[in-house]
């Protein structure tokens, strides 16, 4: 797959309704500023629409469905130092000892916690977007079976995994001593992927950030999203806007058929295979202007923090659920673009 | 008897509708069998009337005999809680054999009823039940949404007959807390809406307010967007808080909304809904 085109210097400038009023409230300053700072990133202002990949081909669907329909936690991790796949059955163990240690000192006050876990570190064939990103590898606490049977797979309490898809911009910057994985997905306890997190900081000498998705980049992603061709629609597309004001939050949601937003992004639409930031912003005007003539509200002036599509959900907080086999690839290759930004 | 009781009963009694006047004096048991037997109660009701009061000189009725009746009066104009209950499974259970219904009163006058529905041939499926709750001093009902569709008309005739009511008819309100209906139905929000310093009525915790929109968009500053299609945008708008009526308020001076408001944001006080469909005209 080609990488994408070198960034332009500044992202092109895009009219907003605000741009026509003729006085702005504090308020209205205040978000603007605000979001002209969260914005204000180098990232391109064009990216390809996602398509089959073809090493996607290679990736077994039955052996990557658990990765769907599933709400995973976002972190960017920076390279791992010493890092090999050839002692993965290792890391199994020592994590397994780790887990267990940690779990009894903290036995007072997590009274009755099952110890019966077991650690796997297993790889994900096929999950990259090039043939340089290294291998994406998952991470397993299930636990353990009663049964006297070997064979016997408990139930899985915890799943987190490593990838890189597209990772050219971070690969050309380290050593060979490092293994690059700057996306790392988390789904399960929040104090499992703490206690796992540490181990892999103290083993591996990297660091995990919390992902977050700002606005900006929620919209590059309704509208990526809604760029995919579906051959049918699982789910509404849904944006979620947040409201500050008194006394207490308005959540506002604006479900569109996932048709007719198909069919306004058509009309949006121009470069083939391509998506760019005028596009970008003309859809999300557009979605802006129809319910303003409705409601006479300012959606941009208000938090955009969640987008909702048959690719995917992703939620500002770094949450995300992919719901499309075929795109996979593509979401997550913006992703660890957003991770990637955020190491560097 | 004193001239003041003898008129506070002749008013009491005016007030009684015709073919309730028996059911109440002898719910009051202050006038005997054999006066009442005196009564023609097919003359004009002012005829009637006066004989009443004419019986109740003769047994000498005293002001707290008189106070008596009033509040008999109150107690069976509002509501007979058991004749509703049997009324109301008697209905269920000739349609449809198999129903379990409970009740369960509190207070403010409400009846929650549990029903569990069968069929003919069905035993009742006691997990998926419908609840109900009827406020019999208003005509109000609320239901749970969790239905089956085919029971809808049927709990329909039996709330209305019960009630003893003419009809039923479904509003467009919806939430998930009883309380947020019950302030918009029987509000019990703060009237003076306009103002921005109202104080936050407390029962209007998490309403929401649904609209569907079909309408087709209108390009605008955007030139030629969808302009050849004629198909409206399907959409389904969400606004929900914990006071949403105090947060739509708010919108104006925040320079979120132009004002004045949207009447599809203040409007849902007046209509007493809050779902709506917007359609092209």
């Amino acid at each position: 797959m080609d990488s994408y085109n070198a960034p332009e210097s500044t992202p092109s400038a895009s009219s907003r309704p605000e741009d026509y009023f003729i006085g702005a409230t504090p308020l209205q300053k205040r978000l603007e500023s605000v979001r002209k700072h969260s914005s204000f990133i180098p990232t391109p202002p064009r990216r390809k629409i996602p398509q089959c990949s073809q090493l996607q081909e290679d990736v077994d669907p039955q052996k990557v469905a658990f990765l769907l329909h599933k709400q995973w936690t976002l972190y960017s991790l920076t390279p791992l130092y010493k890092f090999s796949y050839s002692n993965l059955k290792e890391y199994s163990r020592l994590l397994n000892a780790f887990i267990v240690a940690e779990k009894q000192k903290g036995l007072a006050v997590e009274v009755g916690e099952d110890f019966n876990i077991k650690v796997i570190f297993s790889t994900l064939l096929g999950m990259k977007g090039a043939q340089r990103d290294p291998e994406a590898f998952l991470v397993q606490i299930l636990s353990k079976s009663q049964l006297p049977s070997e064979n016997r797979q408990g139930k899985v309490l915890w799943t987190g995994w490593f990838c890189c898809i597209f990772g050219d911009s971070l690969l050309e910057t380290v050593s060979e001593d490092f293994t690059c994985l700057p996306l790392f997905l988390a789904n399960g306890a929040e104090s499992n992927t703490a206690i796992i997190g540490t181990w892999f900081q103290k083993t591996f000498d990297c660091y995990f950030s919390p992902l977050a998705i700002n606005a900006f980049n929620l919209s590059w992603m309704a509208a990526m999203w809604t760029a995919c061709k579906m051959d049918h629609y699982v789910a509404t597309t849904e944006f979620l806007w947040s409201v500050p004001c008194s006394p207490q939050s308005l959540d506002i949601s604006f479900a569109i058929h996932p048709e007719d937003a198909k069919a306004l992004w058509d009309s949006v639409h121009k470069t083939p295979g391509e998506v760019t930031q005028e596009e970008v912003d003309l859809f999300m005007d557009c979605l802006y202007s129809h319910f303003h003539r409705h409601f006479k509200i300012h959606l941009s002036a208000t938090r955009l923090v969640r987008v909702s599509t048959s690719v995917a959900s992703a939620h500002t907080d770094g949450k995300i659920k992919i719901l499309c086999h075929k795109y996979l690839i593509g979401v997550l290759a913006y992703l660890t673009e957003l991770a990637i930004f955020q190491i560097e | 008897m004193d001239e003041t009781v003898a008129e506070f009963i002749k008013r009491t009694i005016l007030k009684i509708p015709m073919n309730e006047l028996t059911t109440i004096l002898k719910a009051w048991d202050f006038l005997s069998e054999n006066q009442l037997q005196t009564v023609n109660f097919r003359q004009r009701k002012e005829s009637v009337v006066q004989h009443l009061i004419h019986l109740c000189e003769e047994k000498r009725a005293s002001i707290s005999d008189a106070a008596l009746l009033d509040i008999i009066c109150e107690d069976v104009d509002l509501f007979d809680m058991k004749q509703f209950k049997n009324s109301f499974k008697k209905i269920l259970q000739r349609a449809l054999k198999n129903v379990t219904v409970s009740f369960r009163e509190t207070e403010e006058n409400a009846v929650w009823i549990r029903i569990a529905w069968g069929t003919q041939y069905t035993k009742p499926n006691q997990y998926k039940p419908t609840y109900v709750v009827y406020y019999s001093q208003t005509p109000y009902a609320f239901t749970s949404s969790s239905m089956l569709r085919r029971n809808t008309p049927l709990l329909g005739q039996a709330l209305t007959i019960a009630s003893k009511h003419h009809q039923i008819v479904k509003m467009d309100l919806r939430s998930r807390y009883l309380d947020s209906l019950k302030a918009i139905v029987f509000k019990q929000y703060n009237q003076t809406y306009e103002t921005h310093n109202s104080t936050t009525p407390l029962q209007e915790r998490s309403l929401g307010l649904d609209i569907n929109l079909e309408t087709k968009f209108k390009s605008g500053l955007n030139g030629s967007i969808l302009a050849e299609r004629e198909e409206p945008l399907r959409c389904l708008i969400k606004f929900s808080s914990p006071h949403l009526l105090e947060a739509l308020k708010s919108l104006a001076p925040a320079g979120i909304a132009d004002a004045p408001l949207s009447p599809l944001l203040t409007c849902i006080p007046n209509k007493r809904m809050n779902y709506f469909k917007i359609r092209d005209k």
